[in-house]
């Protein structure tokens, strides 16, 4: 189960400014991956944030609040850019803050872990990012991305999998039927 | 609890392992070692997306949404005041009106480069004829532009869209050119560059920009068929490209969009 929410106040303004506090930096993080531009990420998590502010009175139940949001970042990534979607994609050292943990080889294992993800297909990247990144477990996955609970974990497998062939932590490819 | 089993299951969540695989990795060195792997691959990813750069921002701009929301229910409006933009019906003769009063002011004079001295190659001739072809594709949009027909909103995420396959994207104090844009695509006029086509409503009719980033000419120069005339220009990283209808003067629109285009990449 995914974190959940602290929607201080009563007023609907309220609710919002909580509902911004709590989830907007894991939106962008997140919408970068979708939209594989900065700038674009940054009009996403926007436009998601229009649409809650408005359909704020439908949350009916806070603990889903931030489901919600990522099932809106989702559709609205399709509706304004998956038809063109750069190829590019800046999720680089210049996307990367700095951190205390920067050794030479941390810093190299990040920019080959950046690397094997941006390789992975999306059907794999997408269950992973959200796990691991948005915190949902696999039911709330499997309505985000409206796949049945099965596929999701088949999917998380093969993810994991192929990373760890990537870092040669895996020896081949195991094969989840 | 065979091996197979046991990455079966901990590879769909290895951060909250249930009792039973805890149990069987305590008791075999292999599990335990799969385990802690993949326990800190997922750390490793967490650290990585934790570590992406938020924009300074964002949250400022997110909280204003309901400020400027609830002041227009026009959603791209409501975007436009989110990046700071004028109302959304700033026309573009406005824009040049003060353009041209700035210019007079200053004494500010522009002239174009082409011209008997310019020497474009003949594949430079080519290109240039290519991106006039280009313009009847788009000839319906060109001439509802001209017509003055109300046309789809174009915001600036769909701006943003087609002209970030081409590296360009418009500056940050460009909004004025952002709301006269009646239609932004990427395009493929040249195999293998990308192409990025915005048109604007001129005073002499509709006005495109194209920006292909392909090897700059050598120089610039004006191209011309019985219906559009236009200008190449070579820029840091491509080339941009001014076409409207014949005798189109291009002077404003080069300086305008030399100024206001970035090439990012």
């Amino acid at each position: 189960m995914s974190e959940i929410p602290v929607l201080h106040g009563s007023t609907k303004k309220e609710r919002y400014e909580s509902l911004v506090a709590a989830f907007y930096q894991d939106l962008f993080r997140y919408a970068i991956w979708l939209c594989k531009n900065h700038a674009l990420a940054e009009d996403l998590v926007q436009e998601t944030f229009l649409r809650a502010w408005r359909s704020l009175d439908s949350l009916l139940n806070d603990k889903a609040a931030k489901a919600w949001l990522f099932t809106i970042l989702r559709r609205e990534n399709a509706r304004l850019y998956e038809r063109y979607r750069p190829e590019l994609v800046d999720i680089d050292g210049q996307s990367i803050a700095e951190s205390d943990e920067t050794e030479p080889d941390f810093k190299m294992d990040h920019e080959l872990l950046i690397n094997a993800i941006k390789r992975l297909e999306t059907d794999y990247r997408e269950p992973l990012l959200l796990q691991v990144v948005g915190g949902f477990s696999g039911k709330e996955i499997a309505e985000i991305l409206e796949l049945n609970n099965n596929t999701v974990m088949t999917r998380l497998f093969r993810a994991r999998a192929k990373l760890k062939i990537e870092f040669g932590l895996d020896p081949e490819e195991t094969d989840e039927n | 609890m065979n091996e197979t089993d046991f990455r079966k299951r901990i590879y769909t969540n290895p951060s909250e392992p249930d009792s039973d695989l805890l149990e069987a990795a305590r008791g075999n060195p292999e599990l335990s070692k799969i385990l802690n792997e993949t326990q800190a691959l997922d750390q490793h990813i967490h650290s990585v997306m934790s570590n992406i750069a938020v924009p300074t921002d964002l949250q400022t701009k997110l909280l204003a949404i309901p400020n400027s929301a609830d002041s227009d229910q026009d959603e791209s409006l409501a975007l436009q005041i989110l990046a700071d933009k004028p109302a959304a019906n700033a026309n573009y003769f406005q824009y040049f009106a003060i353009a041209a009063s700035l210019v007079l002011a200053f004494g500010i004079g522009f002239s174009l480069t082409f011209g008997p001295e310019a020497n474009p190659t003949s594949a430079e001739l080519a290109f240039g004829n290519e991106v006039l072809q280009h313009m009847y594709h788009e000839e319906a949009e060109i001439a509802a532009i001209n017509s003055g027909e109300v046309m789809p909103t174009v915001d600036m995420p769909m701006i943003r869209n087609a002209m970030a396959p081409v590296g360009t994207q418009l500056t940050s104090s460009s909004s004025d050119i952002a709301a006269s844009v009646k239609f932004a695509k990427p395009c493929i006029i040249i195999p293998a560059y990308n192409s990025a086509h915005l048109i604007v409503q001129g005073s002499q009719g509709a006005v495109s920009l194209v920006l292909i980033n392909n090897s700059p000419v050598s120089v610039e120069y004006s191209v011309n068929d019985e219906r559009f005339s236009g200008i190449v220009i070579p820029m840091d990283k491509g080339n941009m490209i001014l076409v409207g209808e014949r005798d189109t003067d291009f002077a404003e629109y080069k300086k305008l969009f030399s100024e206001n285009v970035d090439w990012i990449i």
